[in-house]
Parts: structure tokens; sequence; C-alpha cells
């Protein structure tokens, strides 16, 4: 072809007006037809050129014979023209063949043959037989496409209403800003706990955005470390296992090969659960806010000893502390171990620091046994906050009533202390009923007994003696019992009540009251009431329990009808020449042989200054014996034998 | 669609005559789109089939072969929409189903505070348990032979 290049620019379609009538009226040229424009860009389709190109052919044939600098080379060209203008013409003869638009001058068409006719229609009848093979498969495609597409669509939707039963699901008004997004949200806050008033950022992750995932399914995008949960350590105890005493949920990954409607329950199921850990850790993060919030109001049993972003330690008292963090939960393991390892260590430094006292040293059991379950401590804390804030808040918006969101303001802030409070009251308890039990486990006809008070911050025991029973006494009347026997043995009881940190021992016997046997009005002693302190309270109770047993003894030797006397903890009995031969009872906390000991004194009346003055632990000296520790039975014989002593000296 | 549509309706009888007046163009709006795809589909459809003539003289092959195509197409995209009609018939279900949602939302609240009770009552139940397992175990242990032999021989 040649270098110049023909280029034919089409008229703009811009409708040009034709002409005007008298009336106004505006005339357009007519619409092309279709047909008419195709035929009309047939036409425009130059021919000229070819024939002229012919001519300028046979022009330059003719001249090139002349030169000969490579006799092939004008055979070539020769034949290259000629193999252009060959596919010219055979383009032409198609076109015209399939337009019978355009005919080449001079030449008529020729009638067809029969068969030619009948061999066109069948080869289009094939062709069109193929386009609709082709359509048709088309069809089936686009159909299959649409059946997955609607199948999706039904499942995606079917989990959406699903989730929708449990859980706020919003729609985003504006157009998605992630591509996999779907344009609906979760929304876990819950801010019905929140005045209306006061303006509250949600948390970071109550929005979860809801997606498909690669099968099409609804996936919801929860971000990675986002959801942490409260934890509530001692400090300076290592817990036996880090991951085992939190039951996180781990969920597993979506199974995709599972398909159909089981495999649907199964991930709607395991969405559900990971919304539900996630609604919980906006629970814990809430409640740290609260308690956050209450630490710093000072009242009473908190302090507050150390705070860092995401952790709250508190002192109880005692040597003890605590704290307060909110950690990753076991979703993402390797950094919560580091995380949780590190919050030992630092507690661990801590507590040396604080408290300036190592941990015992010793018994690890007594450790463990004074150090209440700190899981179920943190459920405590959890309920509590749960109870009184969340609750009642719903409370509040039902009724609406402005004296409940009075009273709830006024009690919010106590709910630390409170919970401070009860710890170390749980503490302090168990350290009493150490000592408890081993001034029982001493004193072998004591019991004890627990009276579980189902409120925290009190606890109480009684600490009963049976006695055994007496000669039988046709003069003894059957007095009332204020308490209730078995099988008519008497007793008697020692109430010990723990309210938060103080003790209070309440019982029969009186060490300091001037108790004169009354009689028929054994029930009616006095009772005394009084506080005392853990170091005081062993010794305290077995001198209570001894002037008890003494107590009875003196009832029994005047039942028989010896005239003896009572002091504190001894009941003496008069000899001849002025003797007293006494019964002492000597109490010792820590003796691992018993916690009573009874020993005999005889001393004339002469000896009382002496007495004063000399050593009690003298066991060798003859006004002192050590008779041992003694049961009651062996004491009510020993006090028979020791009437049967005085009335035999008192008849000479 | 006509649960969509009573849906829309029955949500708005409540409030406001606008809300009615809206929801109900929002339905008429919508059985237009479905009107007009599903003719779109017909109409393409009888065009595939006229077409499926073979004409004498047989020429314009290529042409037709594109129409058809064309037409093909243009009802596959006809049944897309109205997939996608449909797709936002449920969304609006979903968003707009208060009645069927608030019972359920009513259904659970009841299961949940029965399952709150019974875990009270279960939980005072295991407390009272123990505590009587407790006064039984210490009155055993109190009065067992064991604890007699404690007593030390004097």
């Amino acid at each position: 072809m040649d270098g110049k290049l023909e280029v034919s620019i089409d008229k703009l379609p811009v409708k040009r007006l034709d002409h005007i009538e008298e009336n106004g009226a505006e005339k357009y040229p007519a619409d092309v037809s279709y047909e008419e424009k195709r035929l009309s860009l047939i036409r425009r389709i130059d021919f000229a050129w070819a024939v002229e190109k012919d001519d300028k052919k046979k022009e330059k044939k003719s001249a090139k014979e002349s030169s000969t600098p490579w006799q092939w080379q004008s055979m070539v060209e020769n034949l290259q023209l000629a193999h252009q203008e060959l596919s010219v013409i055979i383009d032409l003869i198609n076109t015209v063949e399939a337009n019978d638009a355009v005919t080449v001058a001079s030449i008529t068409r020729p009638k067809p043959l029969p068969h030619e006719h009948l061999s066109d229609l069948a080869v289009s009848a094939a062709t069109k037989l193929q386009c609709f093979r082709h359509l048709g498969k088309y069809f089936k495609q686009s159909a299959k496409a649409l059946d997955q597409q609607v199948a999706k669509e039904a499942r995606f939707y079917g989990a959406l209403i699903r989730l929708q039963q449990n859980w706020k699901v919003k729609r985003q008004r504006v157009a998605a800003t992630a591509p996999s997004s779907e344009g609906f949200t979760i929304d876990l806050f819950d801010n019905s706990i929140y005045d209306p008033a006061s303006i509250v950022r949600p948390s970071s992750i109550s929005t979860v955005l809801v997606e498909r995932d690669s099968a099409g399914k609804l996936a919801i995008c929860v971000p990675p470390k986002s959801s942490r949960s409260l934890h509530f350590t001692f400090l300076g105890i290592q817990p036996n296992t880090i991951q085992g005493e939190s039951c996180k949920l781990n969920p597993e990954p979506l199974r995709e090969s599972e398909d159909g409607p089981a495999g649907d329950d199964e991930s709607v199921k395991k969405t559900h659960s990971m919304l539900r850990e996630v609604h919980r850790a906006i629970f814990d993060e809430q409640v740290f806010d609260l308690v956050n919030r209450e630490a710093f109001n000072p009242s009473v049993g908190v302090n507050v000893t150390g705070i860092q972003e995401n952790r709250l330690q508190l002192s109880l008292g005692q040597g003890t502390s605590v704290s307060i963090s909110l950690e990753l939960s076991s979703l993402d393991d390797q950094s919560s171990e580091r995380l949780d390892r590190q919050n030992f260590e630092t507690a661990a430094l801590c507590s040396d620091l604080l408290n300036g006292v190592k941990p015992e040293e010793g018994k690890p059991d007594s450790l463990k046994k004074k150090i209440p379950n700190r899981a179920c401590y943190e459920v405590y804390l959890q309920q509590i906050f749960h109870e009184h804030v969340f609750v009642r808040s719903k409370v509040r918006h039902d009724s609406g009533a402005v004296r409940a969101s009075n009273q709830s303001a006024k009690d919010g802030p106590n709910l630390l202390s409170h919970f401070c409070m009860s710890l170390a009251h749980r503490i302090f308890s168990a350290k009493v009923l150490i000592e408890l039990e081993k001034v029982v486990s001493g004193v072998p006809y004591l019991q004890l007994m627990s009276h579980p008070a189902w409120h925290s911050r009190t606890s109480s025991w009684t600490l009963s003696m049976k006695i055994p029973p007496s000669i039988p006494n046709s003069n003894r009347t059957s007095t009332p019992d204020v308490y209730p026997l078995k099988h008519s043995i008497p007793a008697f009881r020692t109430k010990v009540v723990v309210t938060d940190n103080s003790i209070k021992v309440e019982g029969e016997g009186a060490p300091n009251v001037v108790g004169l046997f009354k009689g028929a009005s054994e029930d009616i002693s006095s009772i005394n009431r009084y506080d005392c302190d853990l170091a005081d309270l062993a010794v305290i109770i077995l001198q209570q329990v001894a002037s008890q047993v003494i107590r009875w003894l003196h009832e029994e030797a005047l039942k028989v009808g010896i005239k003896v006397t009572r002091d504190f903890l001894c009941i003496s009995f008069e000899l001849e020449q002025g003797e007293t031969l006494s019964l002492v009872a000597h109490v010792d906390p820590d003796n691992p042989e018993g916690c009573i000991s009874w020993w005999l004194v005889v001393d004339d009346g002469f000896s009382e200054e002496r007495k004063l003055h000399s050593d009690f632990y003298d066991g060798g000296s003859e006004y002192r014996k050590f008779l041992g520790y003694l049961s009651l039975d062996v004491l009510y014989s020993t006090l028979m034998d020791l009437v049967t002593l005085c009335n035999g000296s008192a008849a000479h | 669609m006509n649960r969509g549509g009573g849906a829309a309706l029955g949500s708005g009888s409540g409030p406001t005559a606008a809300a009615t007046a809206s929801a109900a163009q929002k339905q008429k709006t919508l059985l237009q789109r479905v009107e007009t795809d599903i003719g779109n589909i017909v109409d393409n459809f009888n065009h595939l089939v006229n077409v499926a003539r073979v004409n004498d003289p047989p020429v314009r092959n290529s042409q037709e072969a594109f129409m058809m195509e064309m037409r093909a197409s243009r009802m596959v995209q006809a049944a897309d929409s109205l997939l996608k009609l449909v797709s936002e018939l449920k969304q609006t279900a979903i968003f707009s189903g208060f009645a069927s949602l608030n019972d359920h939302v009513e259904e659970r609240i009841k299961e949940f505070d029965q399952q709150v009770e019974k875990s009270d009552r279960l939980l005072s139940k295991i407390a009272e348990e123990a505590a009587a397992s407790l006064k039984e175990l210490e009155s055993c242990y109190y009065s067992s032979a064991q604890r007699a032999n404690q007593i030390p021989e004097p």
C-alpha cells in the first residue's frame, strides 16, 4: 500500500435542522433507519484505489524489469504485490457474496443453482444451530452461576438472620469501605448501663464487621489481640497453671470443607461463640474501668499500691496484695504467655518491695490454705459488678425512678471496698480457723462446728464440749435446756464470730464473774462476750474452756455435798488444818501434747506468799504435782477421789 | 414479596401516614422493577426465537449471531438484577421485621431469666448440701474413735 492513509470522518450525530415551516414547526431530516445506515457504510468503502493500483502496478512492473541488481528481487516484490491483490479481490468477492447490497458493475448476479442454494441454506442453518448451541451453553453456565449465587445468598442471609436473633446487626448506610465487607456490622456495645448524659466512648472492639469469606459464607472479622479478659491474682503466689485456671474458649478455625446445613449450623455456632467471647471481653473491660474509677474514690479497705495501663494493684493489709489486670486471653498463645510471665515477674518483685516480708517459708500447704482460690474471687468480682451496676441499671431503665439512680450512685463506690473487705475477711478468717483447729486438736474433748454464714464478711464457729454424765442424783432437778441436748448430755458452748477483721468470743463460764451456783438456774449462767485479737485467740479460748471445766467440776462437787471454792482456773478443797488441795488448770496453746494440763497443788495456809514468788513450772516441788492432759472422765474420777479424800480427812 | 410488602405496610401503619405512603411507594417501585426485568427477559427471549428462522437468501449470519449473543446477555443481566432485588428484599426483611424480632428477644429474655433462677436455686442447693455435709463430717470426725485415740495417756 502507499504511504498515505486516507481518513474519512463521520458527520457528527447532531440533528441538523432541515427547514422551518411557516407555523414555526421545525423539521428535521428523518432518522436514518438501521438498514440504511448499514448500506451507507458499506458504500463508503472505496474500491477505487484497487483499480488505480492495478494500473500503477503495470507501470512499475515494466519499469523495474530494466534494472537488475538482484534478479530475484523483483520477482519477490511482484509476488508480494500479486498476493496482496489476490487477498483484496477475495475479500471483495466475499463481501459481495455476503451482502447483496453491493453489486459488481456490469455483471449480473448469476442465478444460483439449486444445489448451491441448498448448500447455502444448509450452511446458514448449521451456523445458526452452532450459534444456538453456543447460546445454550452460555445459558447453562449462567444458570449454574446464578444458582450458586442464590444458594450463597440464602446461606449468608440465613446465617445473618440467625445471628440477628441474638445480636444487634446494623446496616451501614454508606458504601462499605472494605472490599470484602458486606456493609453489615454487629454492635456489641451495651450502653444501657451508662447515663444518657455521660459521654461514653465505646470500646474499639465493640463493632464487628460482617463479611463473606472465600466460600461465600458469613464470617466475622474480629481484630486479633483484641479480646482481653479480667485476671485476678494474688501477688507473690505462683498459681499452679497459668492456662489451666482460665478456661477461655479457643475457637477452632472454620472448616471450610464442611458444607450443607450441618456445616452451616456449625459455623453459625462458632460465630456465636466468637461474638460471645468479644462480648465478654467488653464486659471485662467495663468492669476493669469501673474498678479503676472506684479505686480512686477514698473508701474503706481500698489501698491502691500500683497502677499500670492495664493493671491495678491493691493492698489488703495482713501482708497480702492483689492485682486486677486486663490481659490478653489465650487466643494468641505466645504473646499472652509472655505477658503472663512478665506480669508474674513484676508481681514477685512488687510484693517484695511492698511488703518487705518474704512470703511464708516452710509449709506450702499452710500457705495454700491461707490464700483462697483466686478463680472464685475473679468470678465474685465480676458478679458483684454485674449485679449491682448492670442489672440495677437495667432495672433503673425499666422503672425510670430517680430514687433508684441515687441509691445506686451511693452504693456504687462501695463495691470495690466491699470486695476488698470480703477478701481480707476471708484471709483473716482462714487464719482464725487455723488457730481454732490447733486448739481443738490439742483438747480431745472439744469439738468444732462451722456455721456457714451466707454473708461474705462474717464467719462463725462454735466450740462445744460434751460433759460426761455425772453419777445419777435423784436430787438433781431437770432443768430446762437452752441448748438442744442430745441424749440429755449437757454441753458447754463457746461461739466465735468473725466480722470483717474483728473477733468476738461469746461463751458460758465466767472468768470474771462472781458465779455462785444458783441451783436450778444453770442455764441462766452469764454469757460473756468480748473481742480479742488473733494472737490472743487461742489462749482466750483455752481459758474459756478450762474455766468451763472448772465450773462443771465445781458443780459436781457441790452436788456431792463438798464445800469447794472456785477460782479462775482452779478448784480448791479444804483439808484439815487449813490445808487446801487445788486442782489447777494450765493452758498452753503451743504444747503439742495437749493444750490444757492439770496440776495438783497442795499448800498450807502459811505458804501463800511463797507460792506467789516460786517458779510455777517447778514440777518437782512437793507442793505441786503434774497430773497430765486429762480427759473429762478422768477428771471426774479424780474429783471424786479428791472428794473422798476430803471426806476422809473431815471425818478425822 | 407479599411478606416484604406486608411487613413494610405493617410497620408503617403504626406511626404516621407519611411512613405508610413511603412504604407503599417503595412497594410500587419494587414491583415496577420486577415487571421491567421480567418483561426484559421475555422480550429478549422472543427475539431469540424469532431469529431462529433461516432466511432466504441466507445472509446476515454474523449480524444475527451477534444479535443473539447480545439478547442472551441481556436476559442474564435481567435475571441478575432480579436476584439483587431478592437480596434487597431479604435485607429489608432482616431490618424491618420488628414484631418477630421483639417476640424472639422477649422469649430469650424469659429463657435466660429462668436459667438465672435455676442457677441460683442450684447454687443455694449446693451451698445447703455443702453446709449439711460439713456439719455431718465435723460431728463424725470429732466423735470418731480416731479422734478419741488421740487422747494422750496420762
